[in-house]
């Protein structure tokens, strides 16, 4: 026991084996799968997952339900589409623009953060609600209900990126990169306090955690990674209008990160391919697909309790492997967010 | 003995028409350790969330090295070196011994967001450090086993042991704590005790809130008594134990005091 | 635009849908209080009463607009009850994290509205006129007796509902329960009937709102998740989990939506709802009733 004891469980072999082999799936992928409409839904899934994973750090670990992630989704989208089309930004800087836009959108949610619980829920509802009435109003800007058109493909360095396969690249690779940042950011110290916060507000508080400050950088954050996923969804589909920014594209988001299982990144991953992917593989039912959509999600409430990571951790464990450990986190499932309301309110 | 680390000017606290913290006067000496007892509802815990800011004073002032800090909040007072435990414990459950005692140490790093994701060199000497001390900390008090504990899971008296190895972590001037032996049985109280001095020997000033008399006596060096929100008494623990006031307070107006406070005074 | 008929209409027209969105709110509050569940799935239920209430009336043409509405209250109590009998109960017994069963909320809401697509079509679908056409005159003031009635008839559900809260053993049982659980259980409450009472209140409640809002405009597979939305929004206006903080918060809502949309910006009527929402939890951060209590 001479070893000096560290503060965040250090990776397994078998988590690096697990993560190198998943990184390798993704990058050989379109290898062997080439058909261009499964490579734009990956591309898809990937832009989904980096807005999950900001709000996986932003409800995960710091205990923020926010049900209005699609309005800084939005900004980003709209912030890229805009400067592209408009004032001909070449991507990179727009690309980043769009990230830097969303997150000084979020500086908006600076004095909500002091609400608690459903009460922030629902003022972020409230702001998810504004942006969209703002695209779709605001037709001088932002082309109103006809949508803004003709958004160019990416282009990197004077080539443009035709072939989806590029595309898919670039896509997966913006998440990876999310990804490997919010892990980093989760075993540190910022990743301790804002952990601290949600489970415990005022013992936080008594040791000299900035709470509010820290609550509004992971609003920052989460809308900065939105912010980018916006800017890669402008470009890969290439027409936006308000209705794929509107209150229920934010509930979808919330459902990525609840399905995938509250607290662990790779969860808002799997949650965010669920989302996405189901409803594809569903089309063949019919009118019958957002029927079974809508019971799956209630099953897999009824029956994981840890999400999809705690569904995958199960498994592993039941063989004897452990790859889920790392992907799954290291904590069990986040309760209420907040108080609950109805204790608060019996005391009156 | 001279320097006053702390010191109150008719603090009051009111909640609606009830008056727990009536315009006291009090002031705790640089490296001592003062007791805070009274009965039942006498306004201890409010004027020790007083001075952690935990609550805000209806009137009066506070100054802390002579500093007015009336109107500094939770975690701007921490920063200043004021820590506390809590009553009812307040740990993060779902993390482990060591991560419960890093956040102590929140406040003295600086590594943000970027050097997280960086792995910048001050990041890593940082977490280095955050990591050593804070297994110190746990040691300290005894915990030393169980730094990879999940919080939630430690036994009551550990529980108790990890809030201070939290609070003590980044040796604060002062440090509250708030029924510390509530729920310990003798031994564990009597090592408490222990504790307590040893803290105090570091060069932190202690001021105890505590219903066992065994403690509040063996370790204080001086103790304020508190009854209805007012100062009734202050002195040496020989003398407060004497002092007829005191008993009266205790035992008369037919309140009936708790079981081990009737232990300790009779 | 400041005549004096046209702003009792918009006053009279606010109120009526104020109503509307304080019976859903009323559920929301309900629900929240006794389980801390958002359920929402209420502006489904609401949606699927309205929908059954106007199948009973093609089943039936005769049908008197109370009873339509009787059949409508019904019909979404019993989707209500069936919801929380099937589902949130096994949720509940599991263990399962609250924010969890809020999710599966929404997928239930998800399933209700694409069953009532299947069922009932995707068209809108024009509910006769209830309570006839012929405007009635007040004080030389003509106003829509559409209205008038749907004003009448949701005050009278929600007194009916608090006399219900306050007078009958089941009643205070109830606000026992949402209390204080286990102190209630103790006192002989049995938790699962009370669960169901709630959620069967909710569920009625619902379903008058729907039967008033399609004979206002139209019955339609997608009616419920906006104006469910909005409902829950009322209710945290009004203070999260308070009865009369709900009734009070839908028909502020109502109101403020019917003026400015007329008054300010008809494109940004919900906007400006929710602006002022978030600025009254900003003031008062848990909504009227915290801000009522204050000043007390």
């Amino acid at each position: 026991m001479s070893a000096a004891p560290a503060l965040s469980p250090r990776w397994s072999g078998q988590s690096r084996v697990a993560a190198f082999v998943f990184i390798a799936a993704l990058l050989l992928f379109p290898v062997f799968i080439t058909d261009q409409f499964t490579l734009h839904m990956m591309s898809l899934v990937a832009i989904n997952a980096m807005v999950a994973l900001g709000l996986q750090l932003l409800f995960g670990f710091s205990g923020q339900l926010s049900i209005g992630q699609a309005a800084f989704y939005g900004i980003g989208a709209y912030t890229s589409g805009l400067l592209t089309t408009k004032l001909g930004v070449p991507f990179p800087a727009a690309f980043l623009a769009s990230a830097v836009v969303a997150s000084a959108a979020s500086l908006l949610m600076v004095p909500i953060t002091r609400l608690s619980g459903i009460y922030l829920a629902v003022s972020t509802i409230g702001f998810s609600i504004l942006v969209h009435l703002v695209l779709k109003n605001e037709e001088w800007l932002t082309g109103g209900t006809f949508g803004l058109i003709g958004i160019p493909r990416v282009s990197l360095f004077g080539y443009t990126l035709r072939n989806p396969v590029y595309s898919y690249f670039l896509c997966v690779g913006s998440a990876l990169a999310v990804y490997a940042a919010l892990v980093r950011l989760e075993r540190s110290r910022f990743g301790r306090a804002i952990n601290a916060i949600r489970q415990n507000e005022d013992a936080a508080r008594s040791n000299g955690v900035a709470v509010t400050f820290l609550k509004s950088q992971c609003f920052m954050i989460a809308a900065f990674v939105a912010g980018l996923a916006g800017s890669l969804y402008a470009h890969q589909v290439r027409y936006l209008a308000p209705d794929d920014f509107t209150f229920w594209k934010s509930i979808e988001f919330l459902f990525m990160v609840v399905i995938g299982g509250v607290g662990s990144l790779f969860g808002a991953v799997l949650g965010a391919a669920f989302v996405v992917l189901l409803p594809e593989w569903l089309r063949e039912i019919g009118d019958y697909r957002m029927l079974v959509f809508g019971a799956l999600i209630v099953i897999v409430m009824l029956f994981g309790e840890a999400g999809l990571a705690g569904f995958l951790r199960t498994i592993s464990r039941r063989f004897g492997r452990a790859f889920g450990r790392h992907a799954a986190g290291m904590r069990p499932p986040a309760a209420t967010p907040g108080p609950s309301p109805s204790k608060q309110d019996s005391n009156g | 003995m001279a320097e006053v680390l702390i010191e109150s000017s008719r603090l009051t606290r009111r909640f609606g028409g009830l008056v727990a913290v009536d315009a006291i006067d009090f002031a705790v000496n640089a490296g001592t350790i003062h007791g805070l007892i009274g009965p039942n509802g006498a306004g201890k815990t409010t004027l020790l969330n007083l001075i952690a800011a935990f609550y805000s004073p209806s009137e009066g002032t506070l100054r802390f090295r002579g500093e007015d800090i009336t109107r500094h909040g939770p975690a701007r007072r921490a920063r200043a070196g004021i820590r506390r435990t809590f009553q009812n414990l307040k740990l993060f459950a779902e993390m482990t011994a060591l991560q419960n005692a890093s956040l102590g140490l929140h406040a003295s790093n600086a590594a943000g967001v970027f050097d997280a994701i960086a792995g910048t060199p001050r990041h890593r000497r940082e977490e280095r450090a955050i990591a050593d001390a804070a297994y110190d900390s746990l040691a300290f008090v005894g915990l030393g086993p169980y730094s990879d504990v999940v919080a939630g899971t430690l036994a009551y008296g550990h529980r108790r042991l990890l809030e201070i190895a939290r609070a003590i972590v980044a040796r604060p001037a002062l440090l509250l704590l708030d029924e510390p032996a509530a729920g310990l049985n003798a031994t564990e109280a009597a090592d408490l005790s222990g504790l307590i001095r040893r803290i105090q020997a570091q060069g932190t000033t202690v001021v105890l809130v505590e219903h066992h008399m065994d403690v509040v006596m063996s370790v204080c060096d001086t103790i304020t008594v508190l009854n209805y929100g007012r100062k009734l008494a202050e002195g040496t623990p020989s003398a407060i134990q004497e002092n007829p006031e005191v008993i009266e307070a205790y035992l008369g107006h037919g309140q009936k005091p708790p079981p081990q406070e009737a232990h300790a005074v009779s | 635009m400041a005549d004096q008929t046209y702003f009792w209409d918009l006053l009279v027209g606010g109120l009526a849908i104020g109503c509307v969105y304080s019976l859903i709110a009323l559920g929301f509050a309900m629900i929240i209080r006794a389980t801390g569940i958002i359920h929402f799935a209420q502006g489904e239920v609401m949606m699927l009463g309205s929908m059954s209430a106007l199948s009973a009336l093609w089943l039936l043409p005769r049908l008197p607009a109370v009873a339509v509405m009787l059949a409508g209250m019904i019909a979404a109590g019993v989707v209500s009850v069936a919801m929380e009998f099937f589902v949130y109960r096994t949720l509940r017994v599991r263990r399962i994290p609250i924010m969890n069963v809020i999710t599966a909320t929404v997928g239930m809401s998800i399933l209700c509205i694409n069953a009532a697509r299947i069922i009932w079509g995707s068209e809108p679908l024009r509910y006769p006129d209830l309570f006839g056409t012929l405007a009635y005159a007040f004080a030389g003031v003509r106003v829509s007796p559409q209205l008038v009635w749907i004003m009448v008839m949701g005050l009278a559900v929600m007194g009916i509902l608090q006399l219900f809260l306050k007078h009958t053993r089941t009643g205070l049982a109830m606000q026992a329960v949402a209390q204080d659980p286990d102190a209630a259980q103790l006192m002989g409450a049995n938790l699962t009937k009370m669960m169901v009472y709630t959620f069967g209140i909710a569920g009625i409640m619902a379903g008058a709102a729907g039967v008033m809002l399609g004979s206002l405009f139209f019955s339609f597979f997608q009616m419920g998740f906006v104006t469910g939305l909005k409902g829950f929004i009322a209710a945290t206006l009004g203070g999260l989990g308070s009865i009369g903080g709900a009734m009070l918060g839908g028909i502020l809502f109502g109101l403020i939506e019917t003026f400015s949309a007329v008054y300010l910006s008809s494109a940004y009527k919900d906007g400006i709802g929710m602006v002022l929402l978030i600025f009254i939890l900003l003031f008062s951060p848990t909504g009227l009733v915290g801000l009522w209590k204050r000043h007390r």
